[in-house]
């Protein structure tokens, strides 16, 4: 069986096709990606085996829902047997929020299929030749790998600032947003959170420091609409868009309606299921599972990415037809509360109803006890109307109480964690 | 000339690096050539905790650059895993090692001690772990290297003046290839990179000739072997 990333050279405009018409695509697609991990990968041809599914075909999404649900560590588990017949040439690393990290192999034909979403999210954001981007480095992710080759494909000029995505350089990516004069900006969002921190701290005169760029696209961390617009108002920049993605294969950006981001249905088909695996309804949340759509690299099929997830209800005003989908985050962003499991953002969310919190780094605190009903949760600061906040906590939740520590001159960098365990903030034993 | 036409601008301590994408193609092959003096083969795996903008990691693969169309990878017919030099990222190689077999693990000076205390926690676990070969990336103002009993290899990488230099292992000296740089004097002339004529303070220069190559050379005084401090 040849490669058949090859099916992605005729699909102009496939972001506007009629549902109908995508989902038979994307079942041609399904049916290669089957037929080479069977072929090609002993992982699955087993684990397939041993489901009844040794010949079974793959002919329409329905169909998908047949193979078994897989998940990191099974991948972990089974190690070469996995990454037999990748062909690919570079291996990036998942971050290890959930334990151990992963590698995942992105191959030349591959990479060159997920461009095309890349061009189409910077599209959406505003890039346009001529331009300057100030980029993630190639490195960081398998996404981030495609941002400079989009860049030059549209015509634009690409810029890196020297060290990594912590506090620490904020000072080399300043010094690069004052010499390279981007007019684009890829980051993560706990990075840029962080920098505008770190900006007025300092007194430094951010909204000048920004003043060529026009659109931020930031990956990382989902961002509630105050937070877009605390960002915005802060840097004076035109617009934030917020990119998601996995390294497993999940692609999505947002249009300019910022409601939800459009998943890139030409290289991955997202499912989100209950927990008995069944498929939720359209607004409603459930476990984000990614099968990607090329025979190449890393196979991925029904893969459970962790992340909690929902699909917009409404089709998109832009007229793109691909499915909108939110991140919302992951067990290990969330904690459990009177059975009832309650995300970082959606606390954001809530905290965020007072102006004067917007902007604030906000912590859920690990509960002692499975069974508390005490929702805990750290605010970066200075106290600020805890009664009005614990109150707007319990009426939301539903919880039986709330606690609210301000971590007044403590420092907290944003970062990927979002929960802590109380003694980190001088609490329980 | 290298930086004319220029889209792709990488900020490295001291200075800005200008490269338009054809500019790459040399200095692939050149990093490519210094992993072959240090004894890296065909078909190896290589993993790179730098960061993104060093050149040993933009360098590392045709995938990793637009308009490069050989990368390190890609010269050595070899794979190529991309780690960040954050600490963060740093804490999860010994896990990554003990996932895939490296040939070699390419790593900053300075995140080296983070690095050996992961792998010596992680040495201690039940997990089988491969030990890859090391080589330690030094920048100009990095000490330079000591003795050590561990399977290490040395590469001078000073990004600002596009220094690739790998230590060979028979000479103990650092090569700096001919055609790719020249010597002045005590003034090492990078003759593919326009950039500011520079000296290595407390270095001893080898003239062409020496190892048997067309090579000029850096010697430092402490050595492989020399159990003198830097």
């Amino acid at each position: 069986m040849s490669l058949s990333v090859s099916a992605y050279g005729d699909i102009d405009n496939i972001e506007h096709w009629p549902d109908e018409a995508l989902r038979s695509w994307q079942a041609e697609r399904l049916t290669e990606v089957v037929e080479w991990a069977r072929d090609r990968v002993p992982f699955y041809r087993t684990l397939w085996s041993q489901a009844g599914l040794g010949d079974i075909a793959c002919d329409s999404i329905e169909d998908v829902r047949q193979f078994p649900i897989i998940n990191k560590q099974s991948l972990i588990d089974a190690g070469s047997e996995w990454v037999a017949g990748s062909l690919a040439r570079v291996g990036f690393s998942t971050r290890g929020t959930s334990g151990e990290p992963l590698v995942v192999w992105l191959s030349a034909e591959e990479e060159d299929v997920y461009i095309v979403p890349t061009i189409r999210g910077f599209r959406w954001a505003g890039f346009e030749k001529g331009q300057t981007a100030l980029l993630m480095s190639p490195v960081w992710h398998r996404l981030a790998a495609c941002e400079s080759h989009a860049v030059v494909r549209m015509g634009g000029r690409c810029a890196f600032f020297w060290g990594s995505l912590g506090l620490q350089f904020a000072g080399e990516f300043l010094s690069t947003l004052r010499t390279a004069r981007p007019d684009f900006l890829t980051t993560t969002a706990p990075f840029i959170l962080a920098l505008v921190k770190y900006g007025e701290e300092n007194g430094l005169p951010l909204p000048d420091l920004f003043r060529s760029v026009r659109a931020i696209v930031a990956v990382g961390l989902p961002l509630t609409p105050r937070t877009r617009e605390y960002i915005r108002d802060r840097l004076g920049v035109s617009d934030v868009f917020e990119r998601g993605g996995t390294q497993e294969g999940a692609a999505i950006d947002e249009c300019r309606f910022h409601e939800f981001g459009h998943v890139h249905e030409d290289v991955c088909y997202l499912e989100i299921l209950d927990s008995s695996g069944r498929p939720v309804a359209h607004g409603e949340r459930g476990r984000l599972v990614v099968t990607k759509l090329t025979p190449t690299g890393s196979i991925f099929v029904r893969y459970d990415t962790g992340d909690i997830a929902a699909f917009a209800a409404e089709p998109c005003r832009c007229g793109c037809t691909f499915r909108r989908l939110k991140i919302f985050g992951r067990p290990e962003s969330s904690v459990e509360v009177s059975g009832r499991m309650i995300t970082a953002y959606d606390v954001r969310l809530c905290v965020e109803n007072d102006p004067a919190l917007v902007g604030r780094n906000v912590l859920l605190i690990r509960p002692e006890k499975r069974s508390s009903g005490t929702l805990s949760i750290a605010i970066e600061g200075v106290e600020h109307d805890t009664v009005a906040t614990r109150s707007r906590l319990c009426e939301q939740f539903g919880v039986g109480d709330a606690r609210v520590v301000w971590l007044g001159s403590i420092r907290v960098a944003w970062g990927f964690r979002q929960v802590i365990d109380g003694r980190e903030v001088g609490l329980g034993s | 000339m290298p930086g004319r036409d220029a889209n792709l601008f990488f900020d490295v301590p001291g200075a800005t690096l200008r490269f338009s994408s054809s500019d790459l193609e040399q200095w692939a092959e050149h990093l490519a050539w210094c992993y072959g003096v240090l004894g890296l083969r065909g078909g190896c795996t290589l993993a790179v905790q730098d960061f993104g903008n060093s050149p040993l990691s933009f360098l590392g693969s045709a995938m990793l650059m637009p308009g490069l169309e050989r990368g390190v990878a890609e010269h050595l017919g070899g794979r190529f895993i991309c780690l960040d030099a954050s600490a963060e990222r740093v804490t999860l190689t010994p896990a990554l090692l003990t996932q895939v077999s490296v040939d070699a693990l390419v790593v900053r000076a300075d995140v080296m001690g983070l690095l050996d205390a992961e792998l010596a926690k992680k040495a201690r676990g039940r997990e089988p772990m491969r030990m890859p070969q090391m080589i330690v990336a030094l920048g100009l103002d990095d000490p330079p290297p000591r003795g050590d009993s561990r399977n290490l290899r040395y590469l001078l990488n000073e990004p600002a003046k596009m220094l690739m230099a790998p230590r060979c292992p028979s000479c103990s000296a650092f090569h700096l290839r001919g055609g790719f740089y020249d010597l002045d004097g005590a003034v090492i002339r990078n003759l593919r990179y326009r950039c500011e004529p520079f000296e290595v303070p407390g270095a001893e220069i080898l003239r062409p000739g020496f190892c048997g190559s067309q090579d000029s050379g850096l010697r430092f005084s402490a050595g492989e072997g020399d159990s003198k401090s830097p």
